[in-house]
């Protein structure tokens, strides 16, 4: 078998159990009653929110909540406690370092040449200066990081978000995040790197320890909505959004100029050049 | 009803901003926003010295009432809130509510930052959007990464007030909106029910 074709690692398969049990779970949905036409204030408000399946999510809401109560959070408040601060910070900047290329590759895709640049500049400084990805040099030398996903790719191709979903494991999304997900898992090199034991290790190391890494980021954040908002299923659902259509907005407005500082400039339209 | 004097000096108000040249009427943004940037300074310092200053929780809560009350358009951040609710409700509920969400306000604001004794805040830019003047700020929380927050500043020339907080995107009075209108949606549009689930929340905040 050529070296190409390798199968992907047990872990994307795990993900595509998840996939299947989660369009399984879906399509025993139950909906959302609507409200009664006369009232067209509430029916506006119904249509705004875009949850026609809310009953089954809020039932995934309670699911996953339950999950992170007993295993994630307690995880991520372990990690708080054990760990350093600045080792955590040491341990995200690889973890986003080891995100790089699928990050690389949405920018191309969202046909962004300087974000492009700047996650190519951030791979290869932080790779070798910043310590395999542990420290973020390249920061500081004026390649900031940004967000990626194909997600957003496709909200900058012009397709649009869908309803809301709460999916098993994975939390609040949308049917356009919920394909990018998946794109995202088959974009990546790691899912199609490698075979054997150490590799399956390391994967799913990757994976937990993004979770947690994850999860202690916002470990102060969620306790607090949890306790100050009075449905959190629809204060998580409004954040999740809100979250969603700003990092969009700074992808749709980040429209630098191709051409690099150091390269002799072009006279612009209304420059006085050569 | 306006006076003919009146009218005609808000004409001739009105035509000179409009003949204002351009480079005059930037400037004039420019001054507005700095204004803004200015008292998010102030305002911010005065939050930031509560929180890392001595003193017990009620007494901080106490004097990060006193700033907020000052700073922040509480009453109008709170009729946003309840949204089309606003209008069905009575004249007492509403003002049961806004008393309430004063509390509410209170409370989320000393839970997000009362317990961070070294919590630190640097204003970057300023940005004009409709009357508004919108803030950047970066927060940075112990044990927290450091979060990106935008001040939503009204009227920054005249009387300057807090509208909205937008931390990484996500805005305060957005999604306490969204949360009341779900509430309300599932207890069948009764602000009463509101009002006792709101007291409920902040006697158990204490």
């Amino acid at each position: 078998m050529p070296a190409v074709f390798r199968s992907p690692n047990p872990l994307s398969r795990i993900w595509h159990q998840v996939a299947v049990a989660g369009l399984l779970a879906l399509s025993l949905a139950a909906c959302a009653t609507p409200p009664p036409a006369d009232d067209p204030e509430a029916v506006a408000d119904f249509k705004a929110t875009n949850d026609p399946l809310e009953p089954t999510n809020r039932v995934f809401y309670a699911v996953n909540n339950g999950l992170d109560t007993v295993i994630l959070r307690p995880a991520a408040q372990a990690y708080r406690f054990v760990v350093p601060g600045k080792v955590r910070e040491g341990i995200h900047n690889v973890l986003s370092n080891l995100g790089t290329p699928v990050q690389l590759s949405n920018d191309m895709l969202e046909g962004k040449p300087r974000r492009a640049g700047d996650t190519t500049m951030r791979f290869l400084i932080n790779s070798t200066v910043g310590v395999l990805g542990i420290f973020d040099v390249a920061k500081e030398w004026g390649y900031p990081n940004h967000d990626a996903d194909f997600g957003m790719t496709l909200a900058s191709w012009g397709v649009p978000e869908g309803p809301f979903l709460f999916l098993p494991v994975l939390g609040p999304s949308d049917p356009r995040d919920a394909v990018g997900f998946g794109v995202d898992i088959v974009q990546d090199p790691f899912t199609w790197v490698g075979q054997g034991a150490a590799v399956t290790a390391l994967g799913w190391s990757r994976f937990a320890l993004s979770a947690v890494d994850a999860r202690e980021r916002v470990l102060d954040s969620l306790d607090q909505i949890k306790k100050t908002a009075l449905d959190p299923y629809a204060t998580f659902r409004s954040l999740y959004r809100q979250h969603r259509h700003a990092q969009i907005e700074a992808l749709r407005n980040d429209n630098r100029a191709t051409i690099p500082v150091w390269f002799p400039q072009q006279a612009g339209p209304t420059g006085n050049g050569p | 009803m306006l006076h003919r004097r009146q009218v005609l000096t808000l004409a001739a108000a009105a035509a000179a901003f409009v003949a204002l040249p351009g480079a005059a009427r930037v400037a004039l943004a420019q001054a507005s926003g700095d204004r803004a940037t200015a008292f998010v300074k102030a305002t911010g310092d005065k939050l930031v010295a509560v929180v890392n200053g001595p003193g017990s929780a009620a007494q901080k809560r106490e004097e990060l009432t006193r700033i907020i009350d000052q700073t922040v358009d509480v009453d109008g951040v709170g009729r946003f809130c309840l949204g089309r609710f606003w209008r069905t409700a009575t004249p007492d509920q509403q003002k049961r509510y806004l008393a309430l969400f004063h509390q509410v306000l209170v409370t989320s604001i000393t839970s997000k930052l009362g317990e961070y004794q070294g919590v630190r805040f640097t204003v970057g830019r300023s940005r004009s959007q409709d009357e508004e003047e919108v803030v950047s700020t970066v927060v940075e929380r112990p044990n927290n990464p450091p979060a990106n927050v935008d001040w939503v500043i009204a009227n920054p020339n005249s009387a300057p007030k807090i509208v909205d907080v937008i931390a990484e995107g996500t805005s305060l009075r957005l999604t306490q909106r969204s949360d009341y209108a779900s509430f309300l949606a599932h207890n069948s549009s009764n602000v009463d029910a509101l009002i006792n689930a709101m007291q409920q929340q902040v006697a158990s905040a204490g």
